[in-house]
């Protein structure tokens, strides 16, 4: 092999060989220069075509020069010191070096230097071979830039995920009610801090342990218990659950339960939420708020009674020769007293409505007769008003009589206190299939499309109506509750100025 | 008629004075008792023809005064018309043997003709 390599050494040291090197060195597509490191400031003697082309300069303007002349006035990159190094110590070596062409536009040169060494050992020559990478390096740099950014996007996605994290638990942490969650076997796999606060129980005692074994077995409940195996399954979730129990630790509480089947990015897990509102003393407050209302309204009733029968005493023992002023006097002084005997009873129903008591009597009874004799009673108090009845059902109703004369005497009254004296009031009643329905219809000054839907609200008035007529509020909220508690509906429609429609209907069976 | 004797037993002065002068205007003869303990004891005493009861008082409520009233074989016979602002007023008396019950406030024409309605029956 030695010989071989020997003998084509010889074959390009002839004549003829040295120009078909030359020409090899003109067609190849790498730019070569070969300076003469004899010369002073090791000019370069030799530049192929490529060498130009990726320069920009013309051979002309090449030759003889040192070269530096590529690097411009970038002359601080480190990889000068390399070349100097290397040219120094008569070796070779590799850089990418920032050139610049002509032009002045940057681009990398991949450059291997080799020196050429004469017979004594002394370098003669250094041989350039120069390879312009821009584009590979900046398909490098991209791919560098793809990583960075990636690495980045990764960085800013667990920072986003740790934020959310600390801002679900800051919520969780914040919230004031109990989060428990839990594995499809009812194990608690976490608790929230109000939790472990309101049962003053530690995370050791929860964590890892059935719902049903906490505590004493409080939640050990079967109803509850069905409703909570119910959950996975069907997606049912446990919708305000009322536990009363004597919790260990805190004593009789009313606890508020809802518990749900955990979603997560739109997949149902098989994790159950739970959460548990304290609601003891909203509850207690609730009723002391009944309590009062209806020992205030009781208490009130007392003195009044007397009131009223010393009124009706004033009547009955009225001298015959009395001056029709005095009448007058005390007719309007029974008039206001049965006012307020009738906010009294209607507090007193507001207060038994809310502590739950009210209790319908069913019984048969005529409505379209209960109707006509409701209307007849509210003709007689009011002679000078036009109602006009229509329609009737024809059969007899179960339901509560004397709530339901309530209730139709109301959205009279109310008519009639809020129309006009020359209007007309117009009561329809009709069986819609299975329901009765009763609408009750004036002329007057009407309800505007916002407070429509507040008016059944308790103790809500309508801001103009509150400063000219008397009332509480309480009329409407009676009528919808005695309405609910037959299973029926009631609603208002209205017009500004046009007048109001009050109807309700119940069910038949 | 008009000379049967009423009892009528109510911790409240001014209804008291108030029913006393409405019976007495109608020609009744009337006891008052303020006082629910002395209640059955007064009614043993005057033997009213007819007795009016409010049920909320202080002591003795008026329903425990009527069952001791029914269990004593003096006065059990005796009518009993039970008033009362209480909500579940009705009920009450319904349950402890009322012969009638009325709410507060009363009209007077009402409680006239309850008492007349039992004292014929």
């Amino acid at each position: 092999m030695g010989k071989e390599n020997h003998i084509n050494t010889k074959k390009i040291n002839t004549p003829l060989d040295l120009d078909v090197l030359y020409k090899v060195l003109d067609a190849s597509v790498t730019g070569i220069v070969i300076t003469d490191n004899l010369l002073p400031d090791n000019p370069i003697i030799y530049c192929n075509p490529a060498f130009e082309e990726i320069s920009g300069y013309t051979r002309s303007e090449i030759i003889g020069h040192n070269c530096r002349f590529l690097q411009g006035k970038d002359r601080n990159q480190p990889e000068r010191k390399a070349i100097s190094t290397a040219l120094a110590s008569g070796e070779s070596c590799r850089v990418e070096i920032r050139n610049y062409t002509k032009k002045g536009k940057l681009f990398y040169n991949e450059l291997y230097i080799s020196p050429v060494k004469g017979e004594n050992g002394q370098i003669t020559h250094f041989i350039g071979i120069q390879n312009d990478v821009s584009s590979r390096r900046r398909t490098q740099q991209e791919l560098e830039l793809v990583q960075e950014e990636t690495e980045r996007k990764v960085e800013e996605r667990t920072r986003m995920y740790k934020e959310s994290q600390e801002y679900l638990s800051s919520i969780v942490e914040t919230i004031r009610e109990s989060l428990v969650v839990m594995d499809k076997d009812y194990k608690v796999l976490s608790a929230n801090n109000h939790f472990l606060n309101t049962f003053k129980v530690s995370i050791n005692e929860t964590k890892g342990k059935l719902l049903y074994d906490l505590g004493n077995g409080q939640w050990n409940i079967p109803e509850l218990k069905k409703m909570m195996e119910e959950i996975l399954p069907t997606n049912n979730p446990v919708l305000d659950y009322e536990v009363e129990h004597d919790f260990p630790h805190i004593g009789k509480k009313l606890m508020l339960l809802n518990a749900h089947r955990i979603e997560l990015e739109g997949r149902y897990k098989d994790w159950i939420l739970l959460a548990i509102e304290d609601i003891t003393d909203q509850r207690a407050l609730q009723q002391r708020k009944d309590d009062f209302l209806s020992i205030a309204s009781h208490e009130l009733k007392t003195p009044l009674t007397t009131i009223v029968g010393y009124m009706q005493l004033m009547n009955r023992m009225m001298p015959e020769n009395a001056s029709d002023k005095f009448k007058g006097v005390v007719e309007k002084t029974g008039k206001y007293i049965q006012r307020l005997n009738q906010l009294l009873s209607e507090l007193l129903d507001v207060s038994r409505i809310q502590t739950g008591n009210i209790t319908l009597h069913r019984e048969e009874f005529d409505f379209d007769k209960m109707v006509a004799e409701t209307i007849e009673s509210i003709r007689a108090a009011t002679p000078s008003r036009k109602i006009s009845l229509t329609g009737k059902i024809g059969r007899n109703f179960n339901g509560d009589e004397s709530h339901l004369i309530q209730v139709v005497s109301n959205l009279l009254s109310n008519a009639i206190k809020y129309s006009a004296d020359n209007t007309k009031i117009e009561v329809r009643v009709s069986s819609i299939s299975d329901f009765i329905k009763v609408s009750v219809e004036d002329k007057g000054m009407g309800i505007s499309e916002d407070e429509l839907n507040k008016v059944f609200d308790r103790f809500y008035r309508v801001g103009e109506v509150q400063k000219h007529y008397p009332g509480m509020g309480i009329g409407l909220y009676l009528c919808q509750q005695i309405i609910t508690n037959h299973g029926g509906t009631i609603w208002a429609e209205s017009q500004k100025n046009t007048g109001s429609t009050f109807s309700f209907t119940l069910p038949m069976y | 008629m008009k000379d049967k004797k009423i009892l009528v037993c109510d911790d409240d002065q001014g209804i008291l004075e108030m029913l006393e002068l409405l019976l007495e205007e109608d020609g009744y003869q009337v006891v008052l008792e303020p006082n629910s303990v002395n209640a059955l004891r007064s009614i043993e005493r005057e033997s009213p023809d007819i007795v009016l009861l409010d049920i909320w008082m202080p002591m003795i409520s008026g329903d425990q005064i009527l069952r001791s009233l029914r269990d004593n074989p003096k006065v059990s016979s005796t009518p009993v018309l039970m008033y009362s602002a209480s909500t579940d007023g009705k009920n009450i008396a319904e349950s402890c043997g009322a012969d009638s019950y009325i709410s507060k406030p009363f009209d007077l024409a009402v409680m006239l003709e309850e008492i007349e309605r039992l004292l014929q029956e």
